[in-house]
């Protein structure tokens, strides 16, 4: 049974914007997949509707319908979500700026026993021992590498079945953009996370993934295999820039002309 | 200068300082939470000092306080969900008309409820009950405190530090601040914002109750009747010379101005007569003009 299924998904905001224009994709129990397309194509606003978030931003779901772990979750709120074991982690780094590494840490622990806290946060302070360092520094301080391996822990303390990172690569450095796919990648297999990781970094998610889709305009425009994506030529070209020169400022510098023409 | 009365005017101003710290702490919590000036706060000691007169007919004082702030919580929850929750993401100023609208109903009914009258504490003819809460007065060395200053150094003193100390430290108070950061990415996390947010509503209530019931009284003499809400205006002056969103900025405010105005009674108030009442609010402009963020406002994180 797919983990999450969402089918012919329609959303608005403010009762005129259609920002998803009947989207469906799945993705089955421990399977990652990777949600690529270019800015403004409607992928954070799937995070938002996953996770039961479109209210705080004045948007909602139309038509369609979304399951998540076998339950209809199409006008759950957000809190009811959370509790079906989704955990999103939010496009712009959304930790707590003015809360400390462990205060951020101890806020996403809401729920767990002071003992199972203890315990997960030995964990991550054993995976990002940066994050130890700094445990009493406040998180607006940090770097965004850090502030992204924040994020990870404290997407861990909520004990999650199903984590939704929106852009966890963006502006980060090549190698740190490694670093997080590599421990995104390792938490997956270790705790066997079902993962939807929305990228404009294709070639850093096609590493992690087994199914890739990318949407365009609201619209899911490609669906497949990471392999068969990496075979698309249209998707390579797309995402890549031709061969293999690729990296980001050239598929974005592509991706904005074709949007132009 | 006579020192013991140095002493005992110092003890006096921080006692009532004491009242004003706990008042506005509760005040600056709301802010914090929800970023909501509740111009209704005068009126929450109002009824707060009601619910413990009410108490009172049917107690011993010091347990109709007690008894008078669950009430009271559970008065600030249903505030926040009745008149606040529903106005949430409205443009600011119909929020600020919405909690004066509030100020004015809760006056109104106040009036209804419990009438014109001045009230005295502990009133009734409840036979065999102490009424009085125990007299704490004393005096030392030439130095006289009041029984109503030693309860309320004893009493409302300790609850400030208490909300100071919970905000840093306690669960709660953390997630309180996480929500106060951003409510989108509490929710995100699973943690319930809408109860954090109407706790501290509760909350709030329950300080300006105890901030209330003893300014109107209740550790001595008198009772409540609408002067108090006269006596509330003082939380702003002491809010924003906190810094405004900072509950430990708006203890030690309230504390200072217990004292300037203490103290400006002794010394000034023969010079320039109706100086003590002006002062919170030239305190106010000073600091508006010259340190807009108070003594302890928030600085801000500017990296992005
Ligand atoms: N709060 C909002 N109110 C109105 N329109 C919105 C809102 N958020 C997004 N949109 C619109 O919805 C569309 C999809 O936006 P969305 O943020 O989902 O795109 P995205 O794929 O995540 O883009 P990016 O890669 O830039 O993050 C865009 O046209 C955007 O302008
Ligand atoms: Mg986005």
């Amino acid at each position: 049974m797919a983990e999450i299924n969402v089918e012919n998904l329609k959303v608005v905001y403010r009762g005129v914007i259609l920002a998803l224009q009947g989207v469906s994709l799945r993705a089955g129990a421990g399977e990652a997949i990777a949600l690529l397309g270019p800015n403004g194509a409607g992928k954070s606003t799937l995070v938002r509707a996953l996770s039961g978030l479109l209210p705080q931003y004045d948007g909602r779901v139309l038509d369609g319908k979304i399951v998540v772990n076998g339950q209809e979750a199409n006008h759950l709120p957000a809190l009811k979500v959370a509790e079906l074991g989704l955990t999103a982690i939010l496009e712009g780094r959304p930790i707590f700026r003015y809360l400390t590494v462990l205060e951020n840490l101890r806020a996403a622990a809401h729920k767990l026993t002071p003992q199972r806290q203890k315990e997960i946060t030995d964990e991550i302070f054993t995976r990002f021992p940066r994050l130890y360092e700094r445990r009493f520094e406040q998180g607006g301080y940090l770097s965004g590498g850090e502030q992204q391996m924040l994020l990870l822990g404290m997407a861990l303390l909520t004990e999650p079945r199903i984590l939704v990172v929106d852009e966890p690569s963006l502006g980060l450095s090549p190698k740190l953009t490694e670093e997080v796919m590599r421990v995104l990648n390792e938490l997956r297999r270790d705790k066997g996370l079902t993962l939807v990781l929305v990228e404009q970094n294709a070639r850093a998610a096609f590493a992690i993934v087994e199914r890739v889709y990318v949407m365009e305009q609201g619209r899911v425009v490609f669906e497949g295999t990471a392999q068969e994506a990496q075979a698309d030529a249209d998707v390579m070209e797309f995402y890549l820039g031709g061969a293999v020169a690729g990296g980001f400022a050239e598929a974005k510098r592509y991706r904005r002309r074709k949007r132009w023409v | 200068m006579d020192f013991a009365l140095v002493i005992q005017t110092a003890l006096n101003g921080l006692a009532n300082g004491a009242l004003y710290a706990v008042i506005a702490a509760g005040f600056v919590l709301v802010y914090r939470a929800t970023s909501v000036v509740n111009f209704a706060i005068a009126e929450f000691m109002l009824i707060g000092a009601y619910l413990t007169y009410t108490m009172s007919l049917f107690f011993p004082l010091l347990l109709a306080i007690l008894l008078a702030l669950p009430l009271a919580f559970l008065f600030g929850v249903l505030v926040e969900r009745g008149f606040v929750r529903p106005l949430l993401g409205r443009n600011v100023v119909a929020v600020i008309m919405a909690t004066i609208g509030l100020a004015s109903t809760l006056d109104g009914t106040a009036l209804i409820l419990w009438g014109p009258d001045q009230k005295a504490m502990g009133a009734a003819d409840v036979a065999q009950l102490p009424k009085e809460v125990p007299n704490l007065a004393f005096s030392l060395g030439g130095v006289f405190l009041s029984s109503k200053a030693v309860w309320s150094l004893l009493l409302a003193l300790p609850l400030a530090l208490l909300l100071v100390g919970g905000l840093k430290y306690s669960r709660y108070g953390v997630l309180l601040r996480a929500v106060s950061e951003s409510e989108t990415a509490a929710l995100a996390m699973g943690i319930n914002a809408p109860r954090v947010v109407a706790i501290a509503w509760g909350i709030s209530a329950v300080m300006a109750t105890v901030g209330g019931a003893f300014l109107a009284g209740a550790a001595g003499g008198g009772g409540p009747g609408h002067h108090l809400v006269l006596l509330g205006l003082i939380v702003f002056p002491v809010a924003i010379l906190g810094g405004f969103d900072s509950v430990p900025g708006a203890v030690v405010a309230g504390l200072l101005i217990g004292l300037i105005e203490a103290f400006s009674q002794l010394y000034l108030e023969s010079l320039l007569p109706g100086i003590t009442q002006a002062i919170p609010f030239l305190i106010v402009l000073l600091v508006l003009l010259f340190r807009p963020y108070g003594l302890l406002g928030q600085h801000r994180i500017e990296r992005v």
